[in-house]
Formats: C-alpha cells, sequence, structure tokens
C-alpha cells in the first residue's frame, strides 16, 4: 500500500444554507480545497461525495457526477457513497484505497447534506431511512430514542448524574462559539440545559445536534505527489471501516458499539499508534450521551468514567486529550452526509496548526463517525506530516 | 395475574439445518445460509434491559405520544425492541415484563405483577 497525504481542504459553514441548491454547497466546498491543494485539477483521477438523503429531500441523486461536473474535472469514476451519519468517512476510506492501492495518484473527497428546507415530519423520515425498518421501526423507536436507551444503562452501571452528561455539552457548545463554520455555539448553565424541552428521557433538547446543511471536502494524494502541492500535507495513518449490528435488539451491550471498539482497535494498530498518542478527536456526538460512549469505545477515557472525564475538563482542549474542539455535532452542526469529511477537515487544520480553537502543539488526531444504530463505522487518524 | 396463559407468543425462526433461532422471518439463515426456515413461537416473557420515552415521535405514532420504549432481554433468548402499554407501572431495568399484544414487530409488553 502506497502512503497517502492530505493537500487540501475546503468547507461551508455548517447551518442554514437556505435556497442554495445541495450540489453547489458540494461545489463550494470543493473549490476551496482543489485551490487549497494548488495541484492541477488534471491529475484528480477518482471522486467520492458522501451523502445520505439527497434522494428523499431533494430529489437528487448522481452527485458525485454532478459536483465533478461542475468543477470542470477530468471524465474519472465518480461515487456517491452512503452509510447514513458515516456517509463521509466512508467516502474518505474509499478514496484513501484507490490511492494507497495504485489506481489513481490524487482523488477529492467531498460530504454534502442540505436539511434544513424540509419540515420536522420530511425530515424524521428521511433520517429513519437508517433504521432497520422491518425490525425496529414499528416500535416507534427514533434515533435520540437509541441513545436514551443507553444514556439509562450507562446511569445504572455507572452512577452517571445529568450533571456530568452536561458538562459534554457546555464544553462543546463553548467550543462551537469559537469555531468560524459552527452552527450552534453557546454558553449555556446546567440550569438552562437541565430546563430544556424533554425530548427522549433522559434526553432534553441541547442533549441533541441540530438539523444542519453544509458541505466540506479534501484533495488526497499520494506520499511522493504532496510536494507539488500548495497546501501543507497532512498524513494518514490509518483508516478503517467496520459493521456493527443492523438492529437495536442486535446489540450485545447498548451501552457500547462495537463498532467503534472494533474500528478504533485496527485504526491503532495500523497507524502503529495507541489511544495515548491521540492530541485531539471529532468523534460522533449526534446526542451528548453519544460522546460519553464513544470516548470509552474508542479507548479514550476508561470504561464508565467518559462523564466524569468530561466533568472534571480532561476533554476540553487543554485537558489530557481534546474531544471535539470544533464544537462537534452537537454544536458545529449535523449535515449528515458532510460530518464525517467535516471532521476530517477540523483534524487537518488542528494538525496545521491553524485551527480558530487550535489544541497547542498537536500532532496526532482522530476522527470516528458512526451510521445507523451503529451498523457502520469509520476510524481515522492523522498525523502531522514531518 | 398469572401471565403463563394469556400472554401472546412471540413468531421467531429457527433453521431447520443448523438451529440458529433468529427474531423475525428472513430469506436464509445468518448462520449457514440455508433457506429451510421454520417458524417457532417463544413465549413473550423476559427482563428489561433498557427503556425510554419518546416525546417527539416519527409522524406515524404522533398520536400516541408520549409512549415508553422497552428492549427486553426474552427468557428464551433473544433480545427484542417493543412498547410499554400506557397503563402498564413504569417500567425499571431489571423488571420483569410480559407482553399483552403482538402485531408483526410491534410488540407491547406489560410489567408484570409484584407478588
Amino acid at each position: 500500500m502506497r502512503e497517502v497525504a492530505i493537500v487540501g481542504i475546503g468547507s461551508t459553514p455548517f447551518g442554514r444554507h437556505a435556497g442554495t441548491p445541495i450540489e453547489q454547497l458540494g461545489v463550494r466546498a470543493a473549490a476551496e480545497a482543489l485551490l487549497d491543494a494548488g495541484i492541477d485539477r488534471a491529475r484528480i483521477g477518482a471522486v467520492y461525495l458522501g451523502n445520505f438523503i439527497s434522494g428523499p429531500l431533494n430529489g437528487k441523486e448522481v452527485l458525485a457526477g454532478i459536483v465533478a461536473d461542475q468543477l470542470g474535472l477530468p471524465n474519472v469514476p465518480c461515487t456517491k457513497v452512503e452509510g447514513a451519519c458515516a456517509s463521509g468517512g466512508i467516502a474518505f476510506r474509499h478514496a484513501w484505497m484507490a490511492i494507497a492501492s495504485g489506481q489513481c495518484d490524487a482523488a477529492l473527497v467531498v460530504g454534502v447534506e442540505t436539511m434544513t428546507h424540509a419540515n420536522t415530519a420530511q425530515t424524521t423520515a428521511a433520517l429513519n431511512c437508517a433504521m432497520d425498518n422491518e425490525h425496529d421501526g414499528p416500535s416507534g423507536l427514533t434515533f435520540p430514542g437509541l441513545f436514551g436507551l443507553a444514556w439509562r444503562i450507562h446511569a445504572e452501571r455507572h452512577g452517571t448524574t445529568r450533571a456530568q452528561v452536561s458538562a459534554v455539552v457546555r464544553k462543546n457548545k463553548r467550543n462551537g462559539l469559537l469555531n468560524p463554520l459552527a452552527q450552534m455555539g453557546a454558553d449555556l448553565s446546567d440550569d438552562q440545559i437541565a430546563a430544556s424541552a424533554s425530548i427522549c428521557d433522559p434526553l432534553q433538547l441541547y442533549d441533541c445536534c441540530p438539523t444542519s446543511d453544509g458541505a466540506a471536502a479534501l484533495v488526497l494524494v499520494a506520499k511522493p505527489l504532496a510536494r507539488e502541492a500548495t497546501g501543507i500535507p497532512v498524513d494518514v495513518l490509518a483508516t478503517v471501516q467496520t459493521r456493527g449490528a443492523s438492529r437495536i435488539a442486535g446489540h450485545p451491550d447498548l451501552c457500547s458499539f462495537d463498532a467503534t471498539v472494533s474500528a478504533a482497535q485496527r485504526a491503532y494498530a495500523m497507524a502503529g499508534v495507541t489511544a495515548a498518542d491521540i492530541d485531539l478527536v471529532e468523534l460522533n456526538d449526534c446526542f451528548s450521551i453519544a460522546e460519553i460512549i464513544d470516548s470509552e469505545d474508542l479507548g479514550l477515557a476508561p470504561r464508565g468514567q467518559g462523564a466524569i472525564w468530561a466533568a472534571e475538563g480532561r476533554t476540553a482542549v487543554g485537558g489530557q486529550v481534546a474531544i471535539n474542539p470544533s464544537g462537534g455535532l452537537l454544536a458545529k452542526g449535523h449535515p449528515v452526509g458532510a460530518t464525517g469529511v467535516g471532521q476530517l477537515y477540523e483534524v487537518v487544520r488542528q494538525l496545521r496548526g491553524t485551527h480558530a480553537n487550535q489544541v497547542k502543539g498537536a500532532e496526532i488526531g482522530m476522527t470516528h463517525n458512526l451510521g445507523g444504530t451503529g451498523v457502520a463505522c469509520t476510524v481515522s487518524i492523522l498525523r502531522r506530516s514531518v | 395475574m398469572g401471565t403463563d396463559d394469556r400472554s401472546p407468543s412471540l413468531q421467531m425462526v429457527r433453521c431447520a439445518q443448523c438451529g440458529r433461532v433468529d427474531t423475525a422471518m428472513r430469506p436464509v439463515c445468518a448462520g449457514c445460509l440455508s433457506s429451510d426456515l421454520q417458524p417457532v413461537s417463544v413465549p413473550a416473557r423476559g427482563v428489561v434491559a433498557s427503556y425510554t420515552t419518546i416525546r417527539r415521535a416519527p409522524t406515524q405514532f404522533r398520536d400516541r405520544q408520549p409512549y415508553d420504549i422497552v428492549v427486553v432481554d426474552l427468557d428464551a433468548g433473544p433480545r427484542v425492541t417493543g412498547r410499554l402499554s400506557a397503563d402498564s407501572a413504569p417500567a425499571s431495568i431489571g423488571a420483569r415484563v410480559h407482553a399483552v399484544h403482538v402485531d408483526h414487530a410491534d410488540t407491547v409488553f406489560t410489567l408484570d405483577e409484584q407478588p
């Protein structure tokens, strides 16, 4: 396998982009990434675009080809990939495989979603496509519901409190205030969080990520080609994709996602690093309790202590390991198919040392992107080029 | 109330080739890919693994919100997702439940009465 580097990044703000067609959001982010990379567009040998629900919400498919056409790219394979919330991470891994295996020397990755133009019923119905609707749908379970189930178990086993979970919300919302791309940064008090509307016990409004529009893009190249690029390169040490149970009842433990556990173990082995080497991670905090479970599944916090670590400030910027310095899905926003690519954008900025909420001296960063009820997961590890 | 006689059973499938039991009808056995799957009835009784209250429901369930979801570890082995009956006692992890209504994958449970 050849070594691969990320040499170009681009992103729209996450939030509301009323009236902007979905493909144009993707084109904007991709053009920024191509200009940042500074390599000849003719060298792009493949395009992978992560998107979840452009069909049901926009009546548009073949987005990878449409975006490539508007960018004037060569006549190369253009593929849209889907894995619910993990769509972006999967698109990235496919581009990495194309280069690492020698199929091409450079590839463009795009993640894009628009959701805010649809009403709540349309969005909920579209998002529920990520569930096994033969088995889990008929009960009336929702995605917040899945994490309500998980929270109850975490609280039962580890005594996790509302205040400890609120520490995650407060941290990510504060981080979001410092990120110019974030949709919903805020300085919240424990009382404000505890007084917000109940969504799905014990989850309240501020425990849930918003509905978002947005796009992010990356240019990847074979390592020797990084010298030709003008963008500061970041090395891809590992990128792994795994599968977990496709239905709720298939999970042996509702308070852990085995797809995350196995992806992390394989990614650490592939990168030749351990959890202790990770300076920062952008992980899939679709709900506050998800960050706590993910941080344990990734081996960053000891099992059962994810909430305590957040409450003690160990996961803040300047703490032991910075978790979601971008604000995460909770504050930066969650344009589903764009999220995984947006996480990589954030980590590259950190490793370049140019982030607005910079983790001082960051050398190794990680992304974690989890789709559906844990059915698809990607974990990637990046390192500042030396 | 005795739950044994009046509690409905859950329909599952057993593979005639390898004996694997799964929770719902499917084209082939995930254990051995045999298509020789036989329906089997399993008592709809078990223990609550976790529960939550849905206060913002999908459109088709909005008329019944709020409602409780329970994940139940059946005495027979498999784990299933269901709802808690509106007139059931409140759920807790480890509480014993039995089904009072089964329709396709929509299973409604209620807490066993305390002795």
